[in-house]
C-alpha cells in the first residue's frame, strides 16, 4: 500500500472522453450510408476526418498514464485477451483505426484522383499518393466501393459501440471499486459517446461550413436533425443517469459500500458541484436549450446546447473516473485529489492533447477534399481550363498545317 | 451577354478572394495550434521526467538530507549470486505460471501451497513486520508492502461509576484496540492477475502472486483491481510492485522476513499441501476468517479472531482506525484531525 491515492488521473480523464467522440462521431457520419438519411451527406467525409483526428489521439491518454510507456508493444506481443479489457481494447482500437483509414481510402479515392489529374505540383503528386496510384474511375468500380464504404460503415458502427462499450467495462470490471463496479457502465459510457460526437459534429460543422466551406454556408435544417437526434439521446443518458442514482444513492436499494461512497462523494463531499452542476445540471441545460426550434436552427445557439452537452460529458467522465478513486479501500475518511497543473497527469498534458488533436485536424482539412461543393468547382474549373488548352492546342495544330 | 461575362468573372474573383482569406485562415489556425500543440507535448513530457527525476534517485529523509533508495537498478548485492536475474528471482524452479483460468493450478497437482495464518490475539502492534519488510525488500519511502492497521472499537460512556475522573465528570473506556496486519492475501482467484493487458502479473503455482518489472507498463490497472489496496506503482521502477511473500527467500528454504521478525510469533507461514505443517494444524483447530469474503478473491491468508467488528466503513461507532505512520494521511478523515497542518 502507498498512501491511498488516485491512481488514474486527468490524461484517463480524458481517453473515453476522446473515445466517445469519435464512436459518436462516427455513427453520425455514418447516418447518410447506413440509416439512409440522405440529407446527412455532407457530414460524411468530414465526420469521417473528425474521427481519424481523434482516433490516432484515443491511446494516448492511456499511454501518458502509465509509468512505463515506452513498453505499449508489449500490448501487442503479450496481450491478453480476452481476459484483461485493457488488453482487448488495444485489438479493438487497432481495428478500428484500419477501418478509419480504410473508409477514408474509399470514401476519398476518387475525388482524390480527379483533382491529382488537375492540380499541377506537388499537391497533384500529394493527391496521387494518396490514392495510392488508383486511378480506375469506372461506374462498376465506384459502385463497388461505395458498396465497399457500406460494408465498413456497418462494421465500424459495431467497432464504435464496442469500443466505447468496452472502455466502460475497463472500469466496470473492477470490482473493488463500488462505484464502478456497476452494470451500467457500457450503456452509459455508449450513450454519452454518441451524445457527444453528436454535440461535436454540430459545432465542427457549424463552424466548419461557416467559415471554410466552398458556398460559407451552414444548414440549418441539417442542425435541426442533428439537434433533434441529439435531444432522444440526452433523453436516453438522462434516463440512465436517473436509474444510475436510484442505483447506487439510496441505502435501501443498494450495498452498503456504494451507498456510502455516492453519498461521501457526491451528495456532500468533493464533487458534489461536478455531480449535479456540472454532469446533471448541464445535461439539463442542453436538454432545454434542444427544445426550442429557433435554437436548433440556429447554428451558433445549437452549438451553444451541444458545448454545455460536451462539458456535460467531460464532467460524468471526471466523475466517474476520479470518483470512483475518492473512496478508499482499506483506510477512512474520502481520498484527497486536486488536479496538478503541469507534470505528470496534468491539466498541462490534457490541453496538450486536445492542441495536438486540433493541429492534426487542421492538417486533414487542408489536405482532404471534404467539401463536395468545393470539389466540383475546382474541377469544373481546370475541366474549363483543360478544354481552353485544347482548343488553343488544336488551333496550334491548325496553323502549323 | 458583355454584362453576364463580366458578372461571372466578378463572381469568381469573389469566391478565388474568398479561398485565398480562407486558405490564410487555416494557415493561422494550423500555426497557433501547431505550435501551441508542439510546445505543450514536448513541454509535458520535460515535465513530467522532471518530476520523476526528482523523486527517481533520492528521496529525503525527515530531516531534510536526501536518502539513496539502493534500487533495483543500482542493487547493493552480489549479481553473482542472481541478483540480475529476474527469471531467477521470481521463479527459479521453472514452475507454471497463471494469468487467468486459476481453477487450473490444481490439475499440475503443485508440490506446495503457501499460505499464512495471522493470529490477531498474539499482535502487538509492533509494526516490526511493516520494518522487516520494508529493509528486506528495499522498499521507497512513503510505500508499504505489510502493514499494521491498528484500530479502535468502542466508545467512551459517561457514567458515574467510570474510572476516568476529568472535571467535567466521569467516564468509562469501553474500548479494545485491534491490530490487524495487512498484506497481499496471494489470491486464488486475483482479480488484480486478470486485468493485466500484458501478462505482466501472475501466479506461480505454488501460490504467490507476482509482478515480472521488466514487462509492466505501469498502466495501474492492476492497483485499481485490488480490493485490498496491497499493491502500489513503485515510485523507483514505475511498475506496479506488492508483497511477493519474500519469493525469494522461501525458494531458498527461509521463512518470509515479517513471519520471522514478528515478536509475538502472530504470522505463521507454511504449507497447506503438507498435512503436519503450523499452518494445516492451525486452519484444522481455529475457525479461521478472511478479508473482504465477499470480493470472491479466495484470499490465501487466514486470520485468526478477525470478527465482524472490524471494516472499513467510515463508521466512527463501529470502528476507528488510529492513525499510525503506515495509515492514509492522504484523506479528509486525516485532515479533520488537524493533519494539515501536521503535514507541513
Ligand atoms: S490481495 Fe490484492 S494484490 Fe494480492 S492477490 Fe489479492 S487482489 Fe491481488
Ligand atoms: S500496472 Fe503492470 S502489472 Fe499492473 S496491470 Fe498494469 S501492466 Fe499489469
Amino acid at each position: 500500500m502507498g498512501l491511498e491515492q488516485v491512481y488514474w488521473t486527468l490524461p484517463i480523464v480524458a481517453y473515453p472522453f476522446i473515445s466517445g467522440l469519435i464512436a459518436g462521431s462516427f455513427i453520425v457520419g455514418s447516418l447518410s450510408k447506413i440509416f439512409g438519411q440522405k440529407q446527412y451527406e455532407p457530414l460524411a467525409k468530414l465526420s469521417l476526418l473528425v474521427t481519424l483526428a481523434f482516433i490516432l489521439f484515443a491511446p494516448v491518454g492511456p499511454l501518458a498514464d502509465s509509468r512505463q510507456p515506452s513498453r505499449w508493444w508489449e500490448l501487442y506481443t503479450r496481450a491478453h485477451i480476452p481476459e484483461a479489457p485493457m488488453g482487448l481494447f488495444t485489438i479493438i482500437w487497432t481495428t478500428y483505426v484500419i477501418v478509419v483509414i480504410a473508409e477514408i481510402y474509399l470514401a476519398f479515392r476518387a475525388p482524390l484522383h480527379q483533382l491529382s489529374e488537375v492540380t499541377p505540383g506537388w499537391k497533384g503528386r500529394l493527391y496521387h499518393w494518396l490514392t495510392l496510384g488508383s486511378t480506375g474511375m469506372s461506374e462498376m468500380r465506384l459502385r463497388r466501393e461505395h458498396k465497399w464504404l457500406v460494408i465498413l460503415a456497418g462494421f465500424g458502427i459495431f467497432l464504435a459501440f464496442s469500443f466505447h462499450g468496452y472502455i466502460g467495462f475497463i472500469f466496470g470490471a473492477i470490482k473493488a471499486r463500488p462505484l464502478w463496479h456497476n452494470a451500467l457502465m457500457m450503456p452509459m459510457f455508449i450513450t454519452s459517446a454518441i451524445l457527444s460526437g453528436i454535440a461535436l459534429m454540430i459545432i465542427v460543422y457549424s463552424i466548419v461550413f461557416r467559415y471554410f466551406s466552398f458556398h460559407r454556408k451552414v444548414d440549418s435544417a441539417l442542425v435541426d436533425g442533428l439537434m433533434k437526434i441529439m435531444i432522444w439521446v440526452l433523453l436516453v443518458d438522462l434516463f440512465l443517469d436517473v436509474v444510475d442514482i436510484l442505483n447506487s444513492a439510496p441505502v435501501a436499494y443498494t450495498d452498503q459500500a456504494t451507498a456510502s461512497g455516492f453519498a461521501e462523494i457526491f451528495l456532500h463531499g468533493p464533487l458534489t458541484g461536478a455531480y449535479w452542476i456540472g454532469q446533471l445540471g448541464l445535461l439539463v441545460v442542453a436538454l432545454t436549450l434542444a427544445l426550442f426550434r429557433g435554437i436548433r436552427t440556429s447554428p451558433l445557439w445549437a452549438s451553444v446546447a451541444s458545448f454545455a452537452a460536451l462539458i456535460s460529458i467531460w464532467f460524468m467522465r471526471y466523475n466517474t473516473v476520479i470518483g470512483g478513486q475518492l473512496q478508499p479501500k482499506v483506510s477512512q475518511g474520502v481520498v484527497l485529489y486536486s488536479p496538478a497543473l503541469f507534470g505528470r497527469g496534468s491539466m498541462q498534458i490534457v490541453f496538450g492533447l486536445f492542441m495536438f488533436i486540433l493541429f492534426v485536424f487542421s492538417l486533414l482539412l487542408m489536405v482532404f477534399p471534404w467539401d463536395d461543393e468545393a470539389t466540383k468547382h475546382r474541377l469544373f474549373h481546370s475541366t474549363q481550363l483543360t478544354n481552353h488548352g485544347e482548343q488553343n492546342r488544336s488551333t496550334n495544330k491548325m496553323l502549323e498545317h | 451577354m458583355a454584362e453576364d461575362d463580366v458578372h461571372v468573372e466578378q463572381n469568381n474573383a469573389r469566391q478565388m478572394g474568398n479561398q485565398e482569406s480562407r486558405r490564410e485562415f487555416l494557415k493561422q489556425a494550423l500555426k497557433v495550434g501547431g505550435v501551441v500543440g508542439i510546445a505543450t507535448v514536448i513541454g509535458g513530457p520535460v515535465g513530467a521526467v522532471k518530476a520523476l527525476a526528482s523523486t527517481e534517485t533520492k528521496q529525503n529523509a525527515t530531516d531534510g538530507s536526501a536518502i539513496n533508495w539502493e534500487g533495483w537498478e543500482d542493487p547493493q548485492l552480489n549479481v553473482n549470486d542472481g541478483w540480475n536475474n529476474w527469471d531467477k528471482i521470481l521463479n527459479p524452479d521453472n514452475l507454471p505460471i497463471y494469468h487467468d483460468h486459476f481453477d487450473e493450478i490444481k490439475k499440475v497437482k503443485p508440490k506446495h501451497h503457501w499460505v499464512m495464518v495471522i493470529d490477531l490475539r498474539k499482535c502487538v502492534g509492533c509494526q516490526s513486520c511493516t520494518v522487516a519488510c520494508k529493509s528486506e525488500n528495499n522498499i521507497p519511502i512513503g510505500y508499504y508492502r505489510t502493514w499494521v492497521d491498528v484500530a479502535e472499537i468502542g466508545s467512551t460512556l459517561q457514567t458515574s461509576l467510570g474510572n476516568t475522573v476529568t472535571a467535567n465528570g466521569t467516564y468509562e473506556q469501553q474500548i479494545k484496540i485491534r491490530n490487524i496486519p495487512k498484506l497481499c492475501n496471494h489470491c486464488d482467484n486475483p482479480p488484480c492477475v486478470t486485468v493485466c493487458p500484458v501478462k505482466a502479473t501472475f501466479k506461480r503455482a505454488d501460490g504467490p502472486v507476482l509482478v515480472d518489472p521488466r514487462l509492466c507498463i505501469g498502466c495501474g490497472t492492476c492497483v485499481n483491481a485490488c480490493p485490498y489496496d496491497a499493491r502500489y506503482i513503485n515510485p523507483i521502477s514505475h511498475t506496479a510492485d506488492k508483497c511477493t511473500l519474500c519469493v525469494e527467500r522461501i525458494d531458498e528454504g527461509l521463512l518470509p522476513a515479517c513471519v520471522t521478525t514478528c515478536v509475538g510469533r502472530a504470522r505463521i507461514f507454511g504449507d497447506l499441501n503438507d498435512p503436519t505443517s503450523e499452518v494445516s494444524k492451525l486452519l484444522a483447530s481455529n475457525p479461521v476468517q478472511v478479508r473482504k469474503p465477499e470480493m470472491g478473491t479466495d484470499p490465501q491468508v487466514f486470520y485468526i479472531g478477525l470478527n465482524g467488528e472490524i471494516s472499513t466503513e467510515n463508521d466512527p461507532e463501529a470502528e476507528n482506525l488510529i492513525y499510525t505512520y503506515t495509515m492514509n494521511t492522504n484523506s479528509t478523515a486525516y485532515q479533520q484531525l488537524a493533519g494539515k497542518s501536521l503535514l507541513k
